[in-house]
């Protein structure tokens, strides 16, 4: 009884994520939302911002929601004065993307970890919820050695959002101010490339999230831009990294003097070096890599026949 | 540390080495030296008996690139128990390496390890018993400092994870350590929760020590924030889907035996009872060890404990091409900039 139950349940699934999205899910991707998750400003830049502003040049309608308020990622600034500057500039990046729109919901970075979870995930369930999405980017909470563990609750809880999103007895109360159950048929899991295991498939079954590699080099320069924008994260990267090379007493010749060109140029070098890691192996010379989970993923194939 | 008996160490495959060639870190050599005839046979019926099963001989799936011990002066070890500096699957090694060396040791011991021992005298005399183990099995690793955080052993998943990562994060604002070694934290399906929770608190410190902003109230005390470079994580391997190291550390015997040492010098791991059920498992199976003839039933559990570890720093080394050696998932000093490292690599200079 129970297997049939499951049975018709996702055959109905399938039947109605077809009919509303049809059999290409590249096609939704063109028309409709496509909603980021971001635990921090610089994250979904480095990792997926080639493939999103793809996706907004095409026509989707872009919305970020950017989980923390990044406050600890300056030098020589107080976490007031870092979240107040990093917001501005967040907001700059996301739009050089093509995003509409930019919610920050200002939990303080790295803290996440004393955060319920559960708070979490209905804080992005509500946006998943009044956007209806049809791709849905986040942190991949499975990338391992990503040290900056904001991703991985982000991700999680991002995760778990998309799927209580789609079942209305997850928070009845947005029901009854018309924030009806949404399902995503499209979710893409990014990662900057810290895990070397990151191109194995997460299982031998089809219905998983598959790695993927998607070419960015139409929409590389509004990459970079957008990177550039974030000067606050930007100068403290530079900062860590002249003062680890000084306390070993070696330099960076590009860093001895850090300044907004010097600034710039790491950024350009790291941008392109990810494109170039990203397109190893593959045909694309600038590219990004993600878990993809699109409708065919999802479901197993002996239902799709 | 749980009952560690298990002895199959399979490492899975090998990753990309593509992300942590550190100057550090160069090919191993090809050769491979080979134990006495004796030894691994020894050892062979010893798992045996322990694990009531065929022992797997770890997979050879080639060489992992080979580690050495990096430029720095301070070493901070951060675990949960008192004994989990050093067992078959690591650490002791190269911790005795890295003090040789003239790195200054300090070991941080997170818990209270009351349940590791019997209760005849109670939770307060295992604690005793087991932070003076501790100070001994260190020293021996060329450790100078023991520092107790003192939490409840075994209730340790409901501590706020921030309050324990803050009190890592002050130790490590005040220590500097160069090299941080802790269990994985991205580790798959370590059993016990207190390996978990202290993972992931040393994860999430050596991220936000270097951070100004991350308790500024340290500053009041003049500390300031520090960057830890240089990360070497591990886990026992058998366990689910276990780990995927990136480097070796080739051991020496003196190393090994160092090591040995101080895993035999926490005295709850070394029992007459633990020597006296081995050897009645070893009877059932008509199976006996010569090397245990005439021995007392405490020194064969000594005994045993001695082949445990050489013969699983002998699996590490026979899959990398060396004698003796331990694994680790190493993070080097850029990390986290993986788009920058090759290129901070080939550009910095001398001052």
């Amino acid at each position: 009884m129970n297997f049939l139950k499951q049975r018709m349940t996702t055959t109905l699934l399938v039947a109605s994520l077809l009919l509303v999205f049809g059999s290409s899910p590249a096609a939704a991707a063109d028309k409709k939302v496509v909603l980021v998750i971001t635990a921090d400003a610089s994250d979904y830049i480095l990792a997926a911002g080639g493939t999103i502003a793809k996706m907004l040049d095409a026509g989707a309608e872009g919305y970020l929601v950017r989980v923390t308020n990044d406050d600890k990622d300056s030098w020589d600034l107080t976490p007031e004065e870092t979240a107040r500057r990093t917001r501005e500039e967040s907001e700059q990046a996301a739009k050089i993307l093509g995003f509409k729109e930019v919610e920050s919901l200002g939990y303080r970075a790295g803290e996440l970890g004393g955060v319920s979870p559960t708070e979490l995930r209905d804080r992005i369930l509500f946006y998943i919820r009044l956007y209806k999405p049809a791709v849905l980017f986040i942190p991949n909470p499975y990338a391992e050695y990503v040290e900056v563990l904001d991703r991985f609750y982000v991700g999680q809880a991002a995760e778990d959002a998309r799927r209580a999103a789609s079942l209305s007895n997850y928070q009845p109360p947005f029901a009854v101010v018309g924030l009806e159950t949404h399902v995503t048929p499209e979710l893409y899991y990014y990662a900057q490339p810290f895990d070397p295991r990151r191109r194995e498939a997460e299982s031998t079954a089809t219905f998983v999230p598959q790695p993927k590699a998607l070419d960015i080099a139409s929409t590389f320069d509004k990459k970079l831009r957008a990177a550039q924008a974030l000067k606050t994260i930007n100068h403290s990267t530079a900062m860590r990294i002249k003062d680890r090379l000084e306390s070993t007493d070696r330099r960076l010749p590009l860093l001895d003097e850090i300044n907004e060109e010097s600034v710039n140029r790491l950024v350009e070098i790291n941008i392109h070096k990810l494109a170039e890691i990203a397109a190893k192996d593959t045909e694309h010379s600038q590219a990004e890599e993600f878990h993809y989970a699109g409708v065919e993923y999802q479901i197993p194939s002996k239902y799709l026949q | 540390m749980n009952r560690h008996i298990s002895v199959g160490e399979k490492m899975g495959t090998l990753p990309s080495a593509a992300y942590h060639c550190s100057p550090w870190l160069h090919r191993p050599r090809a050769t491979r030296s080979g134990l006495s005839p004796i030894f691994p046979r020894l050892t062979t019926v010893l798992c045996l008996a322990l694990l009531g099963a065929v022992a797997v001989s770890a997979a050879s799936i080639g060489p992992l690139p080979q580690g050495k011990v990096p430029p720095g002066k301070t070493l901070m070890v951060i675990q949960p128990h008192h004994d989990d500096h050093t067992w078959q699957y690591g650490f002791g090694g190269l911790i005795a390496k890295m003090t040789a060396a003239g790195y200054k040791g300090i070991y941080v011991r997170v818990s209270n390890d009351e349940k590791d021992g019997g209760m005849q005298n109670g939770w307060g005399a295992n604690d005793k018993s087991n932070y003076e183990d501790a100070i001994a099995a260190t020293k021996n690793l060329g450790i100078g400092e023991v520092i107790s955080l003192n939490w409840r052993n075994d209730h340790m998943s409901s501590i706020p994870h921030v309050e324990l990562r803050d009190q890592l994060i002050l130790l490590v604002r005040k220590h500097r350590p160069d090299v941080v070694m802790s269990y994985h934290p991205w580790g798959n399906y370590d059993r016990n929760p207190d390996h978990r929770k202290v993972a992931w608190a040393v994860g999430s410190a050596v991220w936000l020590a270097g951070f100004a902003n991350v308790r500024p109230d340290h500053e009041k005390l003049g500390l300031k924030p520090h960057q830890v470079p240089f990360k070497y994580y591990s886990q026992r391997s058998d366990y689910g889907r276990g780990y995927h190291p990136n480097i070796f550390i080739e051991l020496t015997e003196e190393d090994v035996a160092r090591k040995a040492l101080s895993y035999r010098l926490h005295k709850i791991r070394v029992s007459a009872g633990a020597g006296r059920h081995t050897r009645e498992l070893l009877d059932a199976r008509g199976l006996k060890i010569p090397e245990l003839e005439g021995l007392s039933d405490e020194q064969a559990s000594e005994r045993l404990q001695e082949m445990l570890m050489y013969w699983t720093s002998s699996q590490s080394g026979q899959d990398n091409g060396v004698r003796y050696a331990e694994v680790f998932y190493f993070m080097d000093e850029w990390h986290g900039v993986p788009g920058l490292e090759s290129y901070i690599q080939q550009n910095a200079v001398e001052r």
